[in-house]
């Protein structure tokens, strides 16, 4: 894993249905928050290596939309469809993030910015529904990215932390 | 990174190529760990000493039949390998990955100005 994305463990009382990632940006919040207000910053970064955004529509303002479609490396298309809940300039930011307008199973991620030192920590909480939409929402992904570039990392890993126990 | 304990971490556990064994031959159902020691080649304390780091992370499930202790394959202890190797969470920490180059690239752009 990078020195910059770190996943944590969550105490909240939505745990079984949530998942956190944070990371720290070695630049100032208004920056990392201004990142994130116009698509031609978002689309440098949404997605892993390879990915790219098509943009239909992004109005950043709350009740904002942004329609847009994602493309996989191996070329398959994905419709995506976000609106803004909340927006509090550079401290947080509120979202629903769908496949289309009113999707019942769209989720809400909630990322806060945090001013550490010169750098800017970043949160971002997401709630699912239900357990049951979590779970499917990590296999969603899952295919998204592809089992085998998947199944690679993990090797790596796991020889990683193999050579590590061997040098205890 | 600091290096969790073996017996709490399913990421450690399965780090051991042994106990990797050990759970691709409890997938075809449960055994003894005498079967499973003779599989492997290891005597039986070396074959109960990894299944009770499998058990403790919850990766490995035993229970009594007859004389025999039976032990079984935990599956959804993989979850958090599963999640970690891809899903939602992967899809973000990358995007952030980029994220933070891309701010970081902005900033001196910037300051440069």
């Amino acid at each position: 894993m990078s020195a910059t994305g770190q996943g944590g463990p969550s105490q909240s009382a939505t745990a079984d249905r949530e998942i956190v990632i944070s990371l720290v940006i070695d630049a100032p919040r208004e920056l990392v928050f201004e990142a994130f207000t116009e698509v031609r910053h978002v689309s440098r970064w949404w997605g892993p290596k390879g990915f790219t955004t098509t943009t239909r529509s992004f109005e950043f303002r709350v009740g904002g939309v942004w329609d847009f479609v994602m493309h996989a490396p191996d070329g398959t298309d994905y419709a995506e469809w976000i609106t803004w809940t909340e927006i509090l300039q550079p401290e947080r930011i509120a979202l629903l993030h769908g496949e289309y307008r009113d999707d019942p199973n769209a989720f809400e991620s909630v990322l806060v910015f945090e001013a550490v030192g010169v750098a800017t920590r970043i949160e971002m909480r997401t709630v699912f529904p239900t357990k049951e939409l979590r779970g499917e929402a990590v296999e969603k992904y899952h295919a998204i990215e592809g089992g085998e570039q998947t199944l690679s990392n993990l090797a790596t890993y796991v020889t990683e932390i193999a050579r590590k126990g061997m040098e205890d | 990174m600091a290096r969790a304990a073996t017996t709490s971490d399913v990421f450690n556990a399965i780090a051991e190529p042994r106990r990797r064994e050990i759970l691709v031959l409890l997938r075809a159902g449960e055994r003894p760990v005498t079967e499973l020691a003779r599989e492997l080649g290891i005597d039986q304390p070396r074959a109960s000493k990894h299944l009770r780091v499998l058990r403790e992370v919850g990766l490995v499930r035993d229970r009594q039949a007859g004389k025999q202790r039976l032990y079984g394959l935990e599956a959804r202890g993989l979850r958090p390998v599963h999640e970690w190797t891809g899903g939602f969470e992967r899809f973000w920490n990358e995007s952030f990955d980029r994220l933070g180059a891309y701010v970081r690239d902005l900033k001196q752009a910037r300051q440069e100005e």
